[in-house]
């Protein structure tokens, strides 16, 4: 490639102003001093009638043929069907927008479910001193069969002193029994339950302070 | 500018005004006054008609919708080309690369009144811009054909100022050096300047 900094600083200038001295925007000592620098170099003078002949054949009219009028009715039918070019775009755009949306929902509720569920799960398993314990109906008794009693005789007795088991066995193996509308008062079935063999320990619930 | 552009860009700035306010009238002048300007523009970055009409059809339809959004920062004219520009490289994505082929440079796609001198002088630079890529043939023709800046060029192509320098210097050398021997000259060599 010839570059035109390659053969002198007027040649590089000249270079550099046959443009705009060719569209007429060049300054008057800008066209003065090409003008000059024309008529001594002759590589230059060939540039120039180059540059000329490229414009003058950029600006012949286009070789292309459009109909201008027909280009503008169809421009002025598209303005008065505004909303018919907008609906063209929208079912692309709505369906995208759609799925995004059916995507985040279904991502907010599995969020939720999976949130609720390890929410349950967390809950204390446990109860501090400042809570209220559930109140043991009056007369519950708390009982500790031994080991070799067998499940049959356990059952039979609490059915033939008319109790309930509400909650048990603990940690130790005692069970709370609650009287199941019998009119034997608690003292008696007290009475009755150390009496029977296979019981090791019968103590009435104390009440709360 | 000379003043010649001074008095166009007032008036296209008026036009630009009344469009904003939804004036159609005004809508065609300015679609008309450029029409001829923007095929010539439009030609060098493809040959298809159908393709020129939706880019001329898809700057004007943008034209119209921000006629009010015009601050005057550039002349009308710089503004107008530079949609053309953007729209006619996204018709470009859209089409494909047409860059200007050997089968349009027959004497079929010249008007049957075009004089033999236009023909000869048509011929000549088709075939010189087709060395050119398309970046360059859009500067050398805002240029030499539409006579805008380097500063209206940059905002144009919406690149600076030293890359449009860079492309016109680059589509001038290769011009150079090919057109002289497509025309039936010798090259201009460097030796020959010196």
């Amino acid at each position: 490639m010839k570059l035109p900094t390659d053969i002198g600083k007027d040649c590089a200038r000249a270079w550099e102003a046959m443009p705009w001295s060719l569209q007429n925007s060049a300054s008057q000592e800008q066209d003065e001093w090409l003008t000059r620098h024309l008529s001594q170099c002759e590589a230059c003078r060939a540039e120039f009638e180059q540059q000329s002949r490229l414009r003058l054949a950029i600006s012949l009219p286009p070789d292309i043929t459009v109909d201008a009028d027909a280009g503008l009715r169809r421009l002025l039918a598209r303005i008065d069907a505004p909303d018919t070019h907008a609906t063209a775009h929208r079912p692309r755009t709505s369906w995208v927008t759609r799925a995004l949306v059916a995507a985040v929902l279904m991502q907010a509720i599995g969020i939720g479910v999976l949130g609720a569920r390890l929410w349950s799960e967390s809950q204390a398993n446990y109860r501090t001193l400042s809570q209220a314990t559930t109140p043991l109906p009056a007369g519950a008794i708390h009982v500790v069969p031994d080991e070799t009693m067998k499940l049959a005789d356990w059952n039979g007795l609490l059915h033939t002193l008319h109790l309930q088991v509400v909650s048990g066995p603990n940690d130790v193996g005692a069970y709370t029994v609650v009287a199941s509308g019998s009119s034997a008062s608690s003292r008696d079935t007290l009475q009755k339950l150390r009496a029977t063999q296979g019981i090791r320990l019968a103590e009435p619930v104390a009440s709360a302070p | 500018m000379n003043e010649a552009d001074i008095d166009a860009d007032a008036t296209d700035r008026m036009l630009l005004q009344r469009m904003s306010a939804g004036d159609r009238a005004a809508l065609a002048v300015l679609y008309r006054s450029y029409h001829g300007r923007l095929c010539r523009f439009l030609s060098r970055l493809t040959r298809r008609p159908d393709v020129i009409e939706e880019v001329i059809n898809d700057c004007f339809w943008i034209a119209w919708q921000k006629a009010g959004t015009f601050h005057g920062d550039s002349r009308v004219s710089t503004w107008i080309i530079g949609i053309a520009y953007r729209c006619g490289l996204k018709a470009l994505r859209q089409h494909g690369d047409e860059p200007v082929e050997e089968d349009m440079q027959s004497e079929d796609r010249f008007p049957a009144h075009c004089p033999d001198e236009d023909r000869e002088l048509r011929d000549w630079l088709a075939k010189g811009l087709s060395r050119l890529s398309a970046d360059q043939r859009v500067v050398v023709e805002l240029v030499y054909g539409l006579g805008h800046t380097l500063d209206d060029v940059a905002v144009i192509m919406q690149c600076p100022v030293g890359t449009v320098k860079a492309r016109l210097f680059h589509a001038r050398v290769k011009l150079r050096n090919t057109l002289p021997a497509l025309a039936g000259e010798p090259p201009i060599r460097k030796e020959s300047m010196s």
